[in-house]
C-alpha cells in the first residue's frame, strides 16, 4: 500500500486538542489521585478495623479489575443508581481519580514502610501524634521517597487515559482513531497517535530514573 | 433511587460470560507464555555489549512501555494486516499485542533482577569455568527468576486485566460478552457488576499470593 506520512500533519490541530484533553484529564486525576492515595495509605494503617477494611477493599477492587470496566460502570451504571447524569467529564475524572488513588496508595504504602521506626518513637517522645504526625513528619518523607514511583504512576495514568475514548470522550485516542476511520488511513493516523503518546511518556520515564538516583543520594547523606 | 436490581438475566446468561472468560484466560495464558520467555531474552539483549542486540531491544521495550496498551492492540489489529499483508485470526493479533507488551514489562523486571545477582556469583562462575550459555542457565536464570517472581506475577495479572481491551476490537472475551449482555438485556448495573466481580475473583487471590511472597522476601532480607 501507499504510505503517506504527511496525512497526520493535515489534522495536527485536531490532534493537539485531543492531546490537550488527555493531558488535562491526567493532571486533574493525578492531583486528586495523589491526595486520595495518601489518605488511603494512612487509612490502611488505621487502628480501627472497619477503616482498614474499607481502604483495603477499595484498593484491591480498583487494582483487581480492568480500568475499562471501572469506566463503563461509572459511565453507565452510576447515573442509573443516583438518578442523575454527572456529565462525561466529571465521570471520566471520577473514574480515573479513583483508579489513580488506588495505585498511588500502594506507592505511598511502600514509601511509608521505608520510614524508620525510630521516627515514630521520636514523635511519641516529643508528643507529636495523630494528624500532626501524619502531616508534618510522615507526609514530607513519604512524598520524597514516593516521587519516582509517583512519576511512573503519572505515566501509567496518562496511558490509561486513552481508555476514555471507549466511552466517547474526545481525547487524543478518540480523535486520532476517528480521523483514521474517516480518512481510511489507519496506518498513518494510528502510528502518529502512538508517536505522540510516546513523545510525552518517554521523557517522563527518563526523568523518573534521574530523580530516583538524586533522591537516593540525598537520602543516603 | 427507584432502581430495582434484577440478576435474573445475568444468571441465565452465565454460560456466555463463562465462554468469554475462557477467551480472556486463553489470551492471558498465551500472552504470559510470550512475556515470560521473550521477556527474558529481551532482558539479556538489554545487557548485551553489542549495540546490534541492545538497541532493538531497548527500542522495543521503550515503545511498548511508553504508549497506551489500547493503541498497541488497535495498531496490531488495523495496521499489521495492512502493512504486512497478513490476515490471521483476531486472537493471534490479540495474543501478539498483549504478549509483546508483557514481554517489554517483564524484560524490565528481569533486568532489575539480573542486576541484583551479586558480583561474586559471576566471579565464582569465572573460577569454575562456567561461561556463556551455561552461566545464564545455571546461575543467572535461577537467581533472576526468584528475584523477579513478584514482579512477573504482578505483570501477569495486569495483562489479564488489560486483556479486557481486546473487547474494543470485537474479540469475544469476558468484557465483550459482558458489554453485549448489558446492551441486550438493558441491565448494565447487574451485568457489569458481575463481570467486574469475575475479574476481581481471579485477580485477588493471585495478588494475595504475591503479597505473601513479597513479605517473605522482606523477612529473608531483614
Amino acid at each position: 500500500m501507499h504510505f503517506d506520512p504527511t496525512i497526520p500533519f493535515k489534522y495536527w490541530d485536531a490532534l493537539l486538542i485531543g492531546l490537550g484533553t488527555s493531558l488535562r484529564l491526567t493532571l486533574i486525576c493525578l492531583a486528586i489521585g495523589i491526595a486520595l492515595g495518601f489518605v488511603t495509605s494512612q487509612a490502611r494503617r488505621s487502628r480501627l478495623m472497619p477503616v482498614r477494611a474499607v481502604a483495603i477493599f477499595y484498593v484491591e477492587l480498583f487494582r483487581g479489575t480492568p480500568v475499562l470496566i471501572q469506566l463503563f460502570w461509572i459511565f453507565y451504571c452510576l447515573p442509573m443508581l443516583i438518578g442523575a447524569e454527572p456529565g462525561n467529564f466529571i465521570s471520566a475524572v471520577l473514574s480515573l481519580s479513583l483508579y489513580a488513588g488506588a495505585i498511588t496508595s500502594e506507592t505511598f504504602r511502600a514509601a511509608l514502610k521505608s520510614i524508620p521506626r525510630e521516627q515514630y518513637d521520636t514523635c511519641r517522645a516529643l508528643g507529636i501524634t495523630g494528624l500532626r504526625l501524619a502531616i508534618w513528619v510522615v507526609l514530607p518523607q513519604a512524598l520524597l521517597r514516593a516521587i519516582p514511583t509517583l512519576l511512573s504512576n503519572a505515566v501509567a495514568l496518562f496511558k490509561e487515559s486513552a481508555l476514555i475514548s471507549a466511552v466517547g470522550m474526545a481525547d487524543l485516542m478518540f480523535i486520532g482513531s476517528s480521523i483514521a476511520n474517516r480518512t481510511g488511513r489507519p496506518v498513518e493516523m494510528l502510528t502518529a497517535i502512538a508517536i505522540i503518546y510516546f513523545t510525552v511518556a518517554f521523557p517522563l520515564t527518563r526523568i523518573v530514573g534521574r530523580v530516583e538516583t538524586r533522591i537516593l543520594r540525598r537520602l543516603a547523606v | 433511587m427507584g432502581y430495582e436490581l434484577q440478576f435474573f438475566y445475568v444468571w441465565q446468561n452465565l454460560d456466555k460470560l463463562g465462554q468469554g472468560l475462557l477467551v480472556s484466560l486463553e489470551l492471558t495464558g498465551l500472552a504470559n507464555l510470550i512475556g515470560l520467555t521473550a521477556g527474558f531474552a529481551i532482558a539479556l539483549m538489554l545487557r548485551a555489549r553489542m549495540p546490534v542486540l541492545r538497541l532493538p531491544a531497548t527500542a522495543l521495550v521503550e515503545l511498548f512501555r511508553c504508549t497506551p496498551v489500547l493503541i498497541q492492540v488497535v495498531w496490531f489489529f488495523y495496521c499489521v494486516p495492512i502493512l504486512f499483508n497478513l490476515f490471521v485470526d483476531p486472537m493471534v493479533m490479540g495474543v501478539l499485542a498483549l504478549g509483546l507488551n508483557l514481554a517489554a514489562f517483564n524484560a524490565e523486571g528481569y533486568r532489575a533482577a539480573i542486576q541484583s545477582v551479586p558480583r561474586e556469583q559471576y566471579d565464582a562462575c569465572a573460577a569454575l569455568g562456567l561461561g556463556g550459555w551455561s552461566r545464564v542457565r545455571h546461575v543467572v536464570l535461577p537467581h533472576a527468576l526468584r528475584a523477579a517472581l513478584p514482579v512477573l506475577m504482578t505483570n501477569g495479572i495486569t495483562i489479564f486485566q488489560q486483556s479486557a481491551l481486546v473487547a474494543l476490537v470485537a474479540i469475544p472475551d469476558l468484557m465483550y460478552e459482558g458489554k453485549m449482555l448489558a446492551t441486550e438485556t438493558y441491565r448494565p448495573i447487574e451485568t457489569y457488576t458481575v463481570v467486574a466481580a469475575i475479574y476481581f475473583a481471579i485477580s485477588a487471590p493471585i495478588s494475595l499470593i504475591v503479597q505473601r511472597i513479597e513479605a517473605r522476601f522482606d523477612r529473608v532480607q531483614a
